[in-house]
């Protein structure tokens, strides 16, 4: 064990010794200098989980444990829920036929064009509505229940809303996992004497494991970047205690020992999904030649598949749609004036930037990576795409720091500008486009790259001759994805924005704290209609394999 | 001169399994054809990786045209080579045209006299404005060929080169094939796990097996004086006589074990002995089975401790049970 151990180790050595002798080259080297500028931020962050605070050992003792216990609560309930809705509506509609299931198909994806916060203000009297509730327990068991229960009860309000709109993710991979399964698996343990139920829980699901992993695991992310629905219904929990720390208490160091410490936990967190995920590699099915034979519903079964389709579709998109349009036919003239325009170009135009840029860089960095088949690029392209597990305001933190120390060294300024901006949705969105990229040249371009070196041509000629018109869709749909979450965005934009500079989604939050709730829905109602776009598209790549 | 020489090239991928390729050495003289021949896993295809420049050695020199191409110290990479290389697939560009993959190759627009020459040889001519999707597999083949002769290659690679195809048209485009080298004076160097393309094709052949050279020499060479087994076996079934039996044979070697010395023979070496008594390398033994095959009979033939493939003549006439006497004759 231990040898062989060692013998790996030897053996990568001389692999990345092998690489620096013959591979080192203009492109591989900026590739991995611009992979470790990416991850600075993160890493400066990590850094300081030993620098000291004055006021750590307070923090320690007062509210870490609680939104440590807030966030956990908070994670554990999201996913839970999420898996539950994601996972039963995907098979009902993958794997049984019922009334409405091509409907449910698609539209049970639309909650995703809903960002977390906007749910949250959407639901914004949740709570107030359980007043009678606290009232009740007051008058008739005791006012330390009420308050305990008060406590309480924020934890569920948020799961529900957050769950609500966060359960595609797992709905989108657990869908096409059990379409793409067809029908060889269930068929055989069908002629074994198998139901519907057991092949659910001891085929389908198993098969799915790896896939829905990564579905929850990205819940789970969102889930911890939140900062608008925490703070609506006032849970503690990591971000919301990062902004209290720094932006009530004034106190900077404390704040980074926070987001250090969520750091931390997202790393175990990615961690874990790997290790969970292990055995990915076996559970790959290959495309079977016939789709799955549907369970068809009898009348009783039928009812309850589309009550269970129909739940999570009205809490995550038509209620909150309907409550924030019918806001909207009331404010819109209020609020759409020249302002609103301005907010409205200035979110199109940072988010077009975001979009460009990031899609500029992911197809260099992927390029690059495999190109050469450079471990040390593939390795700090892996480092540089950890944004999107990191919640957007300890990005935004480490960028501030990194920031500091530039102007330390040369006295240039570069907090409050567009770019440092736009950098840091390329570092928070990075992942969102290099994903696809990278998967699309492995699939489609590693052999045609082999052919163009053969044939003589420069890494820039099989750049742009070969891999980009191949790729063309994925540098599409790449750069749509980070527009729209770029246009989601909330927690990073409010820490970084220049001053006086608004976009939508800041505007809908900054509407939502002035109490000005109906008004907030007209920016709210814009974001949701552009998410809307690759919702759609989502759906229509997803359902692809099936024909 | 030689074109190409190996010096003892190692390649592994990872640090538990055997190396892919094992300390093979070999040369290619200018104007040959040379077949590089094994199973999978035999190496083949990583050592012809390792050639064209897409997989670095671990050790092991790589000189081509008298330039170093691999050494401990050096690596030129595959845009910088002087060699073409023929993918199994093909690997044509799917978004251009038959005529904008072949004039993709640095300096392949030079000569575009050649380049219609080169089309005109391989019976391309009229595709020009094609997608690779909408011509057929051989015509994609030869797009593939073409594509890489534009560039004038000292060298030129093929992975597999009849593999896609079907039996009736393999023979067709191994004479194909041949021609175009012969007028386009090229050194080819091509792997197959088929030892019929080699014979057809090759001047010289390599045969790897788990990634160590077996035997590099001409068809002829290699069918007579097999290094081992396993390179007779290659050829299609044989039988090995222990040479103790067989005293007099020209050519032997260590049997799989390693025990002692046999004599390959093979099934058609063997011929019926009318008179049993007639000298020492006769063998009689019982017909286990025979198989028809054809233009001739394949006999199973149980001696005392031997057990012999032999093929006799179509119209020979023998039973399961019957006992024959047999006796070989290496020189045919």
């Amino acid at each position: 064990m231990a040898a062989s151990l060692v013998n790996n180790a030897q053996h990568r050595l001389r692999r990345l010794a092998r690489e620096f002798r013959f591979r080192l080259n203009g492109w591989t080297v900026a590739a991995v200098l611009l992979g470790l500028f990416l991850f600075l931020p993160m890493a400066e962050v990590l850094w300081h989980i030993t620098s000291p605070a004055e006021n750590w050992e307070h923090l320690r003792d007062t509210v870490l444990g609680r939104y440590l216990k807030g966030s956990a609560i908070l994670v554990v309930g999201t996913a839970g829920l999420s898996l539950l809705l994601g996972v039963s509506t995907a098979w009902l509609v993958a794997c049984c036929e019922f009334p409405g299931r091509r409907f449910f198909e698609w539209a049970l994806i639309l909650p995703l064009a809903i960002p977390t916060y906007i749910a949250a203000f959407a639901y914004f009297d949740l709570l107030d509505r359980l007043t009678p509730l606290l009232i009740w327990v007051r008058t008739n068991i005791s006012p330390e229940a009420m308050t305990w229960l008060s406590d309480m009860m924020v934890y569920p309000v948020t799961t529900v809303v957050l769950a609500a709109v966060l359960y595609p993710y797992v709905y989108l991979v657990a869908r096409a996992a059990f379409s793409r399964q067809g029908s060889r698996f269930a068929e055989a343990a069908q002629t074994l004497g198998h139901g519907p139920q057991s092949v659910f829980w001891y085929v389908a699901l198993p098969l799915a494991r790896p896939a829905i992993i990564s579905g929850l695991a990205l819940v789970i992310m969102e889930t911890l970047n939140d900062y608008g629905a925490v703070k609506h219904f006032g849970v503690p929990t990591f971000t919301t205690g990062i902004f209290r720390t720094w932006v009530s208490m004034g106190d900077l160091p404390g704040a980074l020992r926070l987001a250090a410490c969520l750091m931390v936990l997202i790393l175990f967190l990615l961690l874990l999904e790997k290790w969970l995920r292990f055995g990915a590699k076996f559970h790959k099915t290959s495309p079977s030649d016939r789709p799955f034979q549907r369970y068809p519903l009898g009348q009783a079964k039928a009812g309850l598949a589309l009550l269970c389709c129909l739940v999570p579709l009205v809490i995550g998109f038509a209620l909150p749609l309907s409550r924030l349009a019918y806001w909207a036919s009331l404010t819109a003239g209020k609020v759409l004036d020249a302002t609103f325009l301005k907010l409205t170009l200035n979110s199109i135009g940072v988010a077009t930037a975001t979009g460009l840029a990031t899609v500029m860089i992911a197809l260099f960095l992927a390029f690059t990576a495999r190109y050469f088949g450079s471990q040390a690029a593939g390795a700090t392209n892996r480092l540089a795409i950890l944004g999107y597990a990191v919640p957007g305001a300890v990005i935004a933190m480490g960028v501030l720091l990194v920031a500091g120390q530039v102007t330390q060294a040369t006295g240039w300024i570069l907090t409050g500008s567009l770019a440092v901006l736009v950098l840091c949705y390329v570092i928070r969105f990075l992942a969102v486009a290099w994903q696809p990229i990278d998967a699309g040249m492995e699939r489609n371009c590693a052999q045609l790259n082999q052919a163009s070196k053969t044939l003589g041509a420069t890494p820039a000629r099989s750049l742009f001759h070969v891999n980009v018109p191949l790729l063309r869709n994925a540098l599409v749909a790449g750069g749509l994805f980070v527009f729209v979450d770029t246009m989601k965005e909330l927690p990073l934009t409010l820490i970084l924005r220049p001053a006086e500079f608004e976009t939508l989604s800041t505007k809908t939050y900054d509407l939502v704290f002035q109490s000005q709730i109906p008004e907030s829905s007209v920016p709210a109602l814009c974001i949701i209609l552009v998410s809307l776009l690759p919702v759609i598209w989502l759906n229509r790549q997803m359902r692809a394999p099936e024909q | 001169m030689n074109l190409l020489t190996l010096r003892s090239v190692t390649k592994r991928y990872t640090a538990t399994d055997p190396p892919a390729v094992d300390g093979v050495s070999f040369e290619c003289a200018q104007g040959e054809i040379v077949a590089l021949i094994g199973g999978s896993g035999s190496g083949k295809t990583t050592l012809l990786r390792v050639i064209a420049g897409l997989e670095i050695p671990d050790t092991g020199e790589v000189v081509l045209n008298g330039t170093t191409l691999n050494s401990p110290t050096r690596f030129v990479p595959p845009e910088k080579r002087d060699c073409g290389l023929v993918f199994q697939d093909y690997a044509l560009f799917p978004n251009k045209t038959v005529s904008q993959n072949i004039s993709f190759g640095k300096g392949s627009t030079d000569d575009p006299a050649r380049i219609g020459e080169l089309m005109e040889m391989a019976d391309i001519s009229g595709l020009e404005q094609r997608y690779p999707h909408e011509i057929s597999g051989g015509q994609q083949q030869r797009v593939a060929l073409v594509r890489a002769l534009a560039t004038r290659p000292s060298l030129l690679l093929l992975d597999e080169p009849l593999s896609h195809l079907d039996p009736e048209l393999r023979d067709s485009v191994r004479t194909e094939l041949l021609k175009l080298f012969r007028e386009t004076d090229t050194t080819a160097l091509f792997v197959s796990h088929d030892i019929e393309d080699a014979m057809v094709m090759a001047d010289r052949m390599v045969v790897l097996r788990k990634g160590t050279a077996e035997q590099v020499g001409t068809q002829l060479e290699i069918y007579d004086r097999p290094a081992n087994p396993h390179v007779a076996r290659l050829f299609g079934k044989t039988n090995f006589i222990p040479l103790g039996l067989l005293p007099d044979a020209p050519h032997s070697f260590a049997d799989e074990t390693g025990d002692g010395q046999v004599v390959p023979v093979r099934p058609h070496q063997w011929q019926l002995v009318e008179n049993s008594n007639d000298g020492s390398t006769a063998f009689t033994g019982k017909v286990v089975s025979t198989t028809n095959r054809g233009a001739h009979q394949e006999v199973l033939l149980q001696t005392e401790n031997l057990t012999l493939t032999i093929h006799l003549p179509g119209n020979t006439t023998v039973k399961p049970g019957e006992t024959l006497t047999v006796s070989c004759d290496l020189t045919v």
